[in-house]
């Protein structure tokens, strides 16, 4: 018995010592690849041009870590629904994944400071008459699963009492289901609404209102433990506002106009 | 033991709503396959007619279902006939895809359990003053049903894990989908997966058991 | 319908799902159909009782969604295991699991089949063979294993299909990238069930005709 526990004891200590040394922020560096988990059909924030290959937001957000870590960015396409499988499995090292930082989902995993904010916009098919968002009651609504947007118009839905949401697996097949006329309407951030009424990909669609929702601040994400990893990230952030890069970004990808404040006034973080 | 702490509690609480959930797969899977056994049989039908037009329905039908992935069967049924104008929820979208790929299954294993029935059967009956389709129904097709009982009962099991599929066309009821919803709040993948899990075993367990006990009610081998 | 934004690159691109979803399927059926042929003798020479842990496991294997398989494969041996396989990898090791656990099953039934001719399972996969033969019982078990084995090859093929929760880029997923980008959904999801049905179509009838051939003989 006790020889057993000695063994047992002493092979736990062999295991466990190895990866005790060295952190994720040391595995990155050493590795010398950057592994980002990026939501590709989420456009302007990630997506494909004509190649196939990933641009966006994001994927510029993670090129520009990936330079500051002295490593070669990896982009893994995620949906939403199995972004934090592919953080938790370790086949990514952070989530830059427009991830909100909710207080349920901060007990499994760790967030950085937020590094965008969106304001969610109510869209709708041209053939169903809605003045604004409170137009929604009693209709086919959908989201993308997983998402800020979803959990808080399935909330609204059941609150109403009446209508049905769906969830799809991603934000293309919402606004595919929304201009096949299979939704009445959908949430989602304006960037996005705004982008895809624009880009004509999806006929027969408008945006009707603003959803009167908390600004969705989203974050980075890393496992939970990683808080030299967690502390790199939140120095990033804050120099990548700092120096002006934010703006340029967003004026890149979003488009004129002020980016969106990321510090709330009269709290600290 | 692992650098991992599991949190089972957060799971087990939503144990209720996974149940729930449960209920609607086995709605769903119980329909398709009532309906896909009543459409395998119309389609063996079909094959024996002897028009070339109805046979060539029923062997298209069965070489797509058997020759594509169930999920593009689904995805098709609600993305794909919506290019059409036509709309299903995603309750029905699911029944759609599963029932036809049920359907395509089955009548290829009554095809086979035909060629266990001697054809003299079926003209002793014709000869007895039975129509052709008398004969089907009273002679051929109770022992078609019963040669195909143990491949009925496979179907039915992947009827219910093919449920878990209809998350790619919106479904968040049925137990995939509410195991779904409960990860994107809480992010504990691992537990309310493994919860999942535990409930689709035993739910193929529990319809293995019956469709023994019915095959031993029904047969008496 | 005809009128589309599709270009070659898009073709290639799907071509290189295609790859990866053979990729995928060989190496798990390959694996699968050892480990499927392993498990299968050990369960017949050992008798029920001893082989029963076995027997549970390749249960559970067929007994839930391949979906939740992948993605509790996956949140384990990362998460829990911290083991930080590809996601390819991770698709590999379970479909192979998922693989022999049907094959074991296969092998164990073809095995069976040999002493006892008129077993309903082989009468609804349309076999017979003459008595005199049971003594030769690979031949025999072949004949009746293959055409099941054949099947659940292409199975696999179609199951594949599910790697995309492990980000996998196989074929649907591919197709479901371009209808993101092009908005063109039925003439995509035409062409890659196409694909699916080039391959998977004219195995299935290799199957059939050994079937049928080796029933009459």
């Amino acid at each position: 018995m006790k020889f057993a526990s000695i063994i047992a004891a002493a092979v736990a200590t062999a295991s466990m010592a190895a990866p005790a040394l060295a952190d994720k922020l040391d595995d990155i560096i050493a590795s010398g690849k950057l592994r980002c988990a990026v939501v590709l059909d989420f456009p302007p924030m990630g997506s494909r041009d004509a190649n196939n290959q990933p641009i966006g937001f994001d994927v510029d957000y993670c090129n520009d870590l990936a330079a500051a870590l002295g490593v070669q960015a990896e982009i893994v396409e995620t949906t939403f629904p199995e972004r934090i499988p592919a953080l938790v499995s370790g086949q990514v090292d952070i989530g830059v994944a427009s991830t909100s930082d909710t207080l349920e989902r901060a007990k499994t995993v760790g967030f950085s400071i937020p590094y965008y904010a969106f304001e969610n916009a109510v869209v709708a098919n041209d053939k169903v008459e809605m003045a604004d968002w409170e137009g929604m009651k009693g209709k086919t609504v959908g989201a993308t699963a997983g998402t800020y947007e979803a959990i808080w118009l399935e909330g609204q839905v059941k609150e109403w009492g009446e209508g049905q949401f769906r969830p799809y697996q991603n934000q293309a097949d919402v606004f595919l289901a929304l201009s096949q006329g299979q939704l009445d309407a959908t949430v989602s951030t304006v960037e996005v609404a705004e982008a895809n009424v624009k880009s004509g990909n999806f006929p027969g669609i408008r945006i009707v209102d603003k959803a009167p929702m908390v600004p969705d601040y989203v974050a980075l994400i890393a496992l939970r433990s990683e808080h030299g990893l967690i502390d790199y990230l939140n120095l990033f952030i804050n120099q990548q506002v700092r120096t002006g890069r934010y703006a340029e970004l967003y004026a890149k990808w979003v488009g004129e106009g002020e980016p969106a404040d990321l510090t709330i006034k009269g709290v600290y973080r | 033991m692992f650098n991992y702490t599991f949190q089972w509690k957060q799971a087990l609480a939503r144990l209720p709503q996974m149940l729930d959930g449960a209920v609607v797969t086995m709605q769903v899977a119980l329909l398709s396959m009532a309906i896909g056994i009543a459409l395998a049989v119309v389609l063996t039908l079909f094959r024996l007619s002897g028009s070339r037009i109805l046979s060539g329905i029923a062997t298209s039908w069965v070489e797509i279902a058997r020759n594509t992935p169930a999920l593009f069967q689904i995805y098709m049924a609600h993305f794909g006939v919506a290019s059409f104008g036509i709309h299903f929820s995603p309750w029905t979208s699911l029944l759609l895809g599963i029932t036809f790929n049920n359907a395509g299954y089955l009548a290829e294993n009554f095809r086979g359990a035909l060629k266990a029935i001697p054809d003299t059967q079926a003209r002793a009956g014709r000869s007895l003053g039975l129509s052709e389709l008398q004969a089907f129904r009273f002679i051929v097709m109770p022992q078609m049903l019963r040669i195909s009982f143990l491949p009925m009962t496979n179907q039915m099991v992947w009827a219910i894990l093919m449920t878990s599929l209809g998350v790619t066309v919106g479904m968040n009821t049925d137990l995939y989908g509410v195991t779904q919803d409960l990860n994107a709040l809480t992010f504990r993948t691992f537990e309310l997966f493994a919860v999942a899990a535990v409930i689709f075993y035993l739910i193929t367990k529990v319809i293995q058991l019956g469709a023994r006990l019915l095959a031993r009610r029904m047969f008496r081998y | 319908m005809f009128d589309t934004a599709l270009s070659a690159n898009d073709l290639i691109f799907l071509a290189k799902g295609a790859g990866m979803t053979i990729f995928v399927t060989l190496i798990a059926v390959f694996f699968g159909t050892v480990l499927g042929i392993v498990f299968g003798i050990f369960r017949y020479q050992v008798g029920p009782v001893i082989a029963a842990p076995l027997t549970f496991v390749l249960d559970v294997f067929r007994s839930i969604p391949l979906l939740i398989q992948l993605v509790l494969a996956n949140a384990f041996l990362g998460m829990v295991l911290r083991l930080g396989l590809s996601g390819l990898t991770v698709a590999c090791i379970v479909l192979t699991l998922y693989t022999s656990a049907y094959c074991a099953e296969i092998v164990r039934g073809a095995i069976e089949s040999v002493p006892q001719p008129v077993r309903r399972a082989a009468r609804s996969l349309g076999l017979s063979w003459r008595q005199d033969m049971t003594n030769i019982v690979l031949p025999l078990a072949i004949r009746v294993g293959l055409p099941s084995w054949i099947g659940l090859s292409l199975g696999v093929m179609k199951d594949s299909a599910l790697v995309y929760v492990v980000q996998v880029t196989e074929l649907l997923k591919s197709t479901q990238i371009l209808i993101t980008r092009l908005q063109e959904p039925l003439l995509l999801l035409m062409i890659c069930g196409a694909f699916y049905f080039l391959i998977s179509f004219p195995v299935a009838r290799l199957g059939g005709y050994l079937e049928k051939r080796w029933t009459h003989d």
